[in-house]
């Protein structure tokens, strides 16, 4: 059952009063209503009377009845791909399986995280307790002016920053990761509601068509990705511009992917089946920020 | 004894934590995740460990049907009217003020305001 104080944001109310003067509809938008329902009453009128003009009089009962038996529709369920990488035992390790490709000239490679528990985001750059887990990239970009993060973000329930300047998000919540593509996706109240996590990237793939990015050099590229239900992440090993590197995961069979943050200089790694943690970006140098956030499997 | 309406009190408590805010020096409320922001007219802003929907609740049971000068902006705000010193639709802005040492400048969103402004008209 929805709460009374639930609201939108487009939303206005007058607290504890049921008596107190309504809004008045701003004049230029009670003028604009009327026209509309005049326009629609008109229309609705003139439809009535060309149905009852063109309407046949009397139904003459076709000749050649039962020859066209109405054709059942039918439904046509798309098969789940076959999941990539190898089947596993459910008892052994969490490790991430490395899967190297090439798709269109692009070379990929794809992460594949095994018996993990869902990812969790994380802010600030890893301590201890992040650095045991099995495979992390960095999710939401900062902002270069004042090093907030860039775009809707929740963590564990709190919301950390908002704004829809990109509309991918990814979603985790109850153990459940979805990859969407969706400028106001109520998945962003839910995960604030019942402790989960939220964060928003470019959009890459949407039900399997590539969306356009207005970005157009060339760097090494990272994707969050969901392929009938499989959660992954791919990986350009060559520089690679976005609408090429969206291109091969569209061709790769993914349904929905989103951006995450890229080049050289994001920071990440993965540990592998004999438990090799392999690191990107291996720079003494690289600067941290109080925001620098990531996606992290256990 | 009846509270003086001028006087009357918001009582905030949580657990451990309680808040008197006299009704008319209370300028704005502002959401931050699981708690709000509440901001009085010296100046202060003081955290409450409370949601945006659960203070608006306290507000309508303790100061019900009259005197009640508060509404609901979307989800990120509660505004005390009589602080309302303009309303900017194309801005995206409403500005709170008692012309004297108190003025914030906030954001709301676009079909709010238009509301606003015009329950603001309905009431003068």
């Amino acid at each position: 059952m929805a709460k009374m104080n639930e609201i939108r944001d487009d939303e206005f109310r007058v607290i504890g009063q049921g008596h107190s003067p309504q809004p008045k509809q701003p004049q230029e938008q009670t003028r604009r209503g009327k026209q509309v329902a005049l326009v629609s009453f008109a229309i609705v009128l003139l439809l009535g009377l060309a149905i009852w003009y063109f309407w046949p009089k009397e139904k003459t009962p076709p000749d050649n009845d039962g020859i066209f038996d109405p054709v059942p529709t039918k439904l046509v369920i798309k098969p789940a791909p076959k999941p990539l990488g190898k089947t596993v035992d459910s008892l052994q390790t969490a490790f991430v399986e490395k899967l190297d490709t090439t798709i269109n000239d692009v070379v990929l490679s794809i992460y594949i995280p095994h018996n993990t528990q869902a990812p969790v985001l994380t802010v600030g750059a890893p301590d201890k307790e992040t650095r045991k887990a099995i495979m992390a990239f960095q999710a939401a970009d900062i902002r270069a002016d004042n090093r907030e993060i860039l775009g809707s973000f929740i963590l564990k329930g709190r919301i950390l920053a908002q704004g829809k300047s990109k509309d991918g998000f990814c979603a985790i919540i109850n153990g459940k990761v979805t990859v969407g593509v969706e400028e106001n996706s109520s998945m962003f109240e839910e995960a604030a509601e019942r402790n989960g996590y939220f964060f928003r990237q470019y959009s890459l793939v949407k039900n399997g068509v590539l969306e356009e990015s207005e970005i157009k050099n060339k760097t090494m590229r990272k994707a969050l990705c969901d392929r009938g239900g499989q959660i992954f992440v791919a990986v350009s090993e060559t520089d690679e511009s976005m609408h090429d590197f969206a291109q091969a995961l569209v061709d790769l069979g993914v349904d929905n992917a989103i951006y995450l943050v890229g080049s050289h200089s994001a920071f990440g790694w993965y540990r592998d089946e004999i438990g090799e943690q392999t690191y990107f970006c291996v720079d003494v140098h690289r600067k941290s920020y109080r925001n620098e956030n990531y996606i992290v499997w256990f | 004894m009846e509270q003086n309406p001028l006087n009357k009190k918001i009582i905030i408590s949580k657990g451990t934590e309680l808040l008197r805010i006299p009704a008319d020096r209370l300028v704005y409320i502002s959401a931050d995740g699981n708690y709000s922001d509440v901001v009085t007219q010296d100046n202060r802003k003081t955290m409450a460990s409370l949601q945006l929907g659960q203070i608006e609740d306290l507000i309508g049971d303790q100061l019900g049907e009259s005197d009640n000068n508060f509404v609901r902006l979307g989800r990120g705000l509660i505004v005390n009217t009589d602080f309302v010193f303009s309303v900017d639709v194309a801005q995206q802005t409403v500005v709170l003020s008692d012309c004297k040492g108190c003025y914030h400048r906030l954001s709301a969103s676009r079909e709010v305001l238009v509301k606003l402004k015009a329950y603001l008209e309905a009431i003068q």
